[in-house]
């Protein structure tokens, strides 16, 4: 599942994913709370693989959408992956001491964005 | 004896006196006129007698005795016994009323002849007071006897006059007060000691030309107008004047009331005046006043310190706000910036092969210019950031923080074969990071600016003093005209094009940021053509937080 509110990126990612010709279900959602409620209405067999969650976002952001994951004993063990623009440290610390499994910054060319997906890919199991 | 009247025995007028008021004190105390007209004789004799012999005699008449016995008395004194020349008189006196006894005293002689009075308890003191009042209202018997009233009556007022003189007198000379009569003229006609005691001028030596001694020099223009106006005008003077005191030669604060007095034709005739000491008065108003000015520029003080607080924390918050809005800006403009540089990179990778040489150039072209804006936008962002963080401080190891960035610029310095000579270097205390941020920044700087055919030579070296490390950076690169030396600390300065040296322009402004963090100073020096060379103040004490 993307968490992002930036579609641009979705389809960056849906295009690497389609690129590298990975079989996939990519699920969208724009913000947290959107994200919450789509989880919601799955079933447990349905649920992500793994989270990739931007931090800045409208109504729920990454830090908030994290933390409400964590306290969930329905998603806590889903990995998340935080997935930023800004290569701030404190940001990265306090996001990985919420529970996040990683901190991955937004890729800045064509190259850099391959590894980042070939990098999500390799954390889940059944691609 | 309380005495009801008395007559001085001088001449033949006074025997008649004697006489008449021997029987009418006679008559009042209830006498037969038989009884009247003998005593009167009897007295008369003797009072011829002492008129004729005596010298300075005097006839009191009055009254006597116990509450219950009372006589009628008339004594005559005198300070000559002319008792032995009258013999015959006093003879005869006796066989008129019996009771007449001479007494010789000390100071002359005294022929006093007493009356038993009838029912002695009516002669109470009041009644016998009463007696006194109408021979003081009595009439005057004849033309010498008022002329001779009238006499002893300006006597006991002159007597009066002197008496209160003297109280008066010695009154305002014990005052320390000044006083003063003036004639119209102006001229002192009366002064109590004090005049003399404070001026330490005699009385007839105060004249109009002395006052100029007298009053502060500062005041007596205006002293002299008022005086002079009062005496054209006979109008009241009141004033405070500096008058000199002789003993310590100090101008003292004095009031100075002259109020003019006119007589019943309304004609100005003298003045009245004093002077009294105000100095503690002025004093204390002074240091009222002092006090009172003091409160208020204390109010404005502190009105002005409020004044500064709210411009402060207003100043603080549009601070702030500036602050998160450069840091949002910045952070906002990297976004679609990232992506705008994602997608040319993604293009020359993936279509590759879909593009001529010119399309692949205009690609190249415009992810340079994102990667310039790239940078301009991350050292916005690091600026703002660092009016953002309050900085911890600890120890740092410059010579480990020059060298890590060393390694940084190894890359540039093997292309240059850049020469560094770099002393040894003092742990301070500080903020690593930005520290690093520092140097770095001067050093590529030396890098960058140096001359193409020259090998570039960095010197880092530091001095110290008591209070401060002073670190230099020097190079012997392209150098800047020395009218530039503190513009090249403003943001978005450039010396350059772009063209020749790239760069943002805020390099050192950040430099500058950070040293003011640290609570030092940075300032440069160069010469065109030879060297730049930034020095670097740290004070100790601020550095170790």
């Amino acid at each position: 599942m993307i968490v992002d509110d930036d579609v641009e990126d979705h389809v960056i990612l849906e295009d690497y994913f389609s690129d590298l010709g990975l079989k996939h279900y990519l699920q969208f959602a724009s913000d947290g709370k959107t994200a919450l409620e789509l989880l919601e209405g799955l079933a447990d067999n349905e649920l992500p693989e793994i989270i990739v969650l931007d931090l800045n976002m409208p109504i729920l952001n990454g830090t908030q959408t994290l933390l409400e994951l964590k306290r969930s004993l329905r998603y806590k063990e889903i990995p998340v992956i935080i997935y930023s623009t800004s290569e701030n440290d404190n940001e990265k610390s306090k996001c990985l001491s919420f529970g996040a499994l990683d901190y991955v910054v937004k890729p800045s060319d064509y190259e850099s964005g391959m590894k980042t997906v070939q990098y999500l890919r390799s954390l889940v199991k059944n691609f | 004896m309380k005495e009801i009247v008395s007559v001085s025995l001088e001449n033949d007028m006074d025997l008649i006196l004697a006489h008449k008021r021997v029987m009418k004190v006679c008559e009042l105390t209830g006498f037969s006129l038989i009884i009247q007209t003998s005593i009167a004789t009897a007295i008369s004799e003797i009072a011829r007698c002492a008129i004729e012999h005596g010298e300075g005699a005097s006839l009191k008449l009055g009254i006597d005795g116990t509450a219950t016995r009372k006589y009628l008395v008339a004594r005559i004194e005198d300070s000559i016994d002319f008792s032995l020349k009258c013999q015959e008189a006093l003879n005869y006196a006796k066989r008129l009323v019996g009771n007449i006894e001479v007494i010789k005293t000390p100071k002359g002689i005294q022929i006093m002849m007493k009356h038993l009075l009838n029912f002695s308890g009516t002669f109470t003191p009041g009644k016998i007071d009463s007696y006194a009042d109408y021979f003081k209202n009595e009439p005057a018997i004849s033309p010498y006897d008022e002329l001779r009233r009238k006499n002893l009556l300006l006597q006991e007022f002159a007597d009066k006059i002197r008496d209160s003189e003297d109280d008066y007198r010695t009154l305002t000379d014990s005052l320390p007060l000044m006083m003063f009569t003036l004639n119209n003229r102006g001229q002192l006609t009366y002064s109590n000691k004090w005049i003399e005691q404070f001026l330490g001028i005699p009385p007839k030596e105060i004249t109009a030309a002395a006052w100029q001694n007298i009053v502060h020099p500062d005041d007596y223009a205006t002293f002299n107008r008022a005086v002079t106006a009062a005496l054209q005008k006979a109008t009241p003077l009141k004033g405070q004047y500096r008058l000199k005191e002789k003993g310590s030669g100090n101008f003292v604060w004095h009031m100075i009331t002259a109020l003019p007095l006119k007589n019943e034709k309304d004609a100005q005739v003298k003045w009245m005046g004093f002077m009294v000491d105000i100095d503690a008065h002025r004093l204390a108003e002074k240091t009222l006043k002092d006090n009172m000015d003091l409160k208020e520029v204390q109010e404005k003080l502190f009105e002005n310190q409020q004044e500064l607080q709210t411009k402060i924390v207003e100043l603080n918050r549009s601070n702030y706000e500036l602050e998160q809005f450069a840091h949002l800006a910045t952070h906002d403009l990297q976004e679609p910036l990232r992506k705008l540089f994602f997608y040319a990179d993604a293009l020359k990778t993936k279509y590759h092969d879909k593009f001529d040489a010119s399309g692949l150039n205009m690609l190249k072209n415009m992810t340079n210019a994102v990667s310039r804006m790239k940078e301009l936008i991350t050292d916005l962002l690091n600026y703002s950031q660092l009016h953002q963080q309050k900085l911890d401080f600890n120890p740092v190891d410059l010579n480990v923080t020059v060298q890590d960035i060393l390694k940084d610029f190894e890359i540039t310095i093997q292309e240059k074969r850049a020469l560094f000579d770099i002393g040894p270097l003092p742990l301070v205390n500080g903020h690593a990071l930005r520290l690093r941020q520092l140097f770095s920044n001067l050093i590529s700087n030396a890098l960058k600016y140096s001359k193409k055919e020259v090998v570039p030579h960095i010197q880092i070296s530091v001095s110290q003093t008591d209070e401060k490390f002073v670190f230099l950076v020097k190079d012997n690169g392209i150098g800047f005209e020395p009218q530039y030396k503190d513009r090249i600390f403003g943001l978005f300065e450039r010396l350059h094009t772009r063209d020749q040296f790239p760069g943002t322009g805020i390099g050192l402004s950040i430099c500058k940021r950070i040293v003011e963090l640290h609570h030092g100073h940075i300032s440069a020096t160069a010469v065109p053509g030879e060297y730049s060379a930034f020095e670097i103040e740290l004070p100790m004490a601020a550095v170790v937080n």
